[in-house]
């Protein structure tokens, strides 16, 4: 396991009475990390008091190996924000304000329109970065908010629900890239979201949060394996027959409304799953391994909390 | 992977440091004022009467050409005006480096207070691009992610302010004395006119500070740029309305205060008196209604009040300028 990016004790934060983050103590590795819970668990208010928005109110938190609340300035030059609600400068085109941005973070104005450009073109923006952001679709606004983030080429980003607003193909493309950040670039990526498919396709480890508490803070295949084992099966004919294979076998199975095989095997792989199959000679198209697992872990761990 | 994914590479230049981040944050704040063509005007507007300061500093030293331009200007002019104009000639050639102090203090003085005007419009007019913008548009939250503190925005955001007002104060100013002085008869006019721009310089730098801090707190009060702009037009109308009576609420006046401070600054009472001296003529045009220039100035109560105000806008951006 690489240096802890994100170190924090008892990390706590109150407004009045009411307990935002009940000391918080984690410890995250570099990677992609999921930020999960309820509305009003905690996440952005963890996130924005690690970044220094908001002041905390008890404990302590290293990011980056600096300490928060004393190197604020230095911390946020390594750390990229994408905040959850719209927000930007007026009046400016998009790829001015995000050379600006860029400018913000101490990299001199050449570097900077050079950089922004290059991360226009990385989310996908095409020739309406010369166009005023008051002008901008949501879904323009999130690739420029996304821009923004990364265009100072930080060594971890904080998303705080990076697709809201987007369509489906726009969600698609803009994982694909938070995705990328970590595994083709290097870059750790903090994904805050209620969104479990966004967090089970790009994340490796996940951090549930309710009620200011942390409840789970694992891996996410740990956390899957942990769980008994299931599957969805596609096939491109005789869903039927598969089925009824599998229940032979002893394993509770159904068919979807998608047409999937739905089977709880129990096993901690899915080598006898394939080895059925090949016997009956059924070829998978696609064979999905717990594909509900962080759902129900999801809700196990606030039922638990409750 | 993404179709763009091979476009990202790391960054690996050097990094500026903390005030060139905050000039970028001025320099950006003074762009979006000046797209404003009003913005634009005023500044032409400051320039010109700037020239016209220059021309009247040129005519004063042409007074020591005897058969310069300001002889024949002076050969219509009748009575008191042709008497006052002959006695600053004489003046001038006989005492000037108290003559050429004396003419330029009060030539300053009056040339600082008009432009003050110009920048109070200028002020309303780029109050909304200060700080209540970023409000509504929750550009607060970027600055509070990227490198730069809240102190370094507002350090930045007064660059702006005090860039503009520059634009319209201190630059025409400073031209002023610059090309009224290069454009004398006698180069010794730079050396005896030193008091009035240190005076000038004193007065405006003073000036652009307190309205700068003042305007920051006002563009703060509200997240509708229009609503900020009223309460900075109200702030400054309805003190000087308020700022004529005599009782104390006449402290609470901006124009009010910053004149006490000019009037200190400039002595304006002892320079008239100096040069009612000298030229005899202006003994009958300096009497009353323009008395208070003999007056001395408030100052420490126009202090105190400045004081109070500026405390109370520093406290208005601490409390209003927050990410969340």
């Amino acid at each position: 396991m690489s240096e802890a990016v994100i170190e924090t004790k008892d990390f706590s934060k109150t407004f009045g009475f009411q307990k935002a983050l009940d000391r918080v103590s984690v410890m995250v590795p570099a990677g992609a990390v999921g930020l999960l819970g309820p509305n009003g668990a905690g996440k952005s208010t963890f996130m924005k008091c690690l970044l220094q928005l908001i002041p905390y109110t008890g404990g302590s938190a290293r990011l980056l190996g600096g300490e928060v609340g004393r190197e604020g300035r230095e911390i946020r030059r390594r750390v990229g924000y994408n905040p959850e609600q719209d927000c930007h400068i007026p009046g400016m085109v998009g790829c001015e304000y995000v050379t600006y941005c860029a400018q913000l973070c101490g990299i001199p104005f050449q570097s900077a329109r050079q950089r922004a450009h290059e991360m226009l073109d990385f989310v996908g923006m095409g020739q309406e970065r010369y166009r005023k952001i008051d002008t901008y679709s949501t879904g323009m606004k999130q690739r420029l908010k996304l821009a923004q983030a990364i265009v100072h080429d930080p060594e971890i980003v904080f998303l705080d629900e990076p697709t809201n607003g987007l369509d489906p193909k726009g969600q698609s493309q803009i994982l694909d890239l938070v995705q990328s950040l970590w595994t083709v670039h290097g870059i750790s990526v903090i994904l805050s979201s209620h969104l479990l498919h966004d967090v089970d396709r790009i994340c490796e480890q996940i951090i549930i949060i309710a009620r200011g508490r942390v409840l789970v803070h694992d891996s996410l295949a740990r956390l899957k394996s942990r769980r008994k084992g299931a599957a969805e099966v596609e096939v491109a004919s005789r869903a039927d027959d598969l089925r009824q294979a599998f229940q032979r076998q002893g394993w509770p199975a159904e068919v979807l409304l998608n047409g999937r095989v739905k089977v709880e095997h129990g096993s901690q792989d899915l080598n006898p799953l394939m080895e059925l199959m090949t016997k009956i000679g059924i070829c998978p198209l696609e064979v999905v391994p717990s594909p509900n697992a962080l759902e129900e872990m999801f809700v196990q761990a606030l039922e638990t909390a409750q | 992977m993404s179709l763009h994914d091979f476009r990202y590479q790391h960054w690996e230049g050097r990094h500026c440091g903390i005030w060139r981040r905050r000039w970028v944050i001025a320099l950006n704040g003074l762009k979006a004022c000046l797209d404003n063509r009003w913005t634009r005007n005023l500044v032409l507007t400051a320039w010109t009467v700037a020239m016209a300061a220059v021309g009247i500093l040129f005519l004063i030293g042409q007074l020591l050409v005897p058969d310069s331009i300001a002889y024949d200007m002076m050969k219509p002019l009748g009575g008191q005006t042709r008497g006052l104009l002959e006695g600053l000639k004489m003046w001038l050639t006989e005492r000037p480096e108290i003559s050429v102090r004396v003419a330029y203090n009060m030539l300053f003085y009056f040339f600082a207070f008009t432009l003050y005007w110009l920048s109070m419009i200028l002020t309303a007019l780029a109050i909304p691009h200060l700080i209540s913008r970023d409000l509504s548009s929750r550009a607060i939250i970027i600055y509070s992610s990227k490198a730069v503190s809240r102190f370094d925005y507002f350090l930045g955001k007064f660059g702006t302010i005090f860039g503009l007002l520059s634009l319209v104060w201190l630059g025409p100013v400073l031209a002023a004395w610059l090309a009224g002085n290069l454009l004398a008869q006698d180069w010794s006019f730079f050396w005896h006119s030193r008091g009035a721009l240190f005076n000038a310089l004193l007065y405006v730098t003073v000036s652009m500070l307190a309205i700068s801090v003042l305007s920051l707190g006002i563009s703060a009060l509200s997240s509708k740029p229009r609503m900020a702009m009223s309460y900075w037009i109200a702030f400054w109308l309805v003190g000087d309305a308020i700022g004529g009576a005599a009782s104390i609420t006449r402290f609470l006046s901006v124009s009010h205060n910053l004149k006490q401070i000019s009037l200190r600054i400039f002595n304006l009472g002892g320079e008239v008196q100096l040069a009612q001296e000298a030229i005899p003529v202006l003994k009958g045009i300096m009497r009353s209604p323009l008395g208070w220039w003999l007056e001395a100035p408030e100052i420490g109560g126009a202090l105190a009040a400045l004081a109070v105000m500026l405390a109370l806008a520093v406290i208005i951006m601490a409390q209003r300028v927050k990410p969340e």
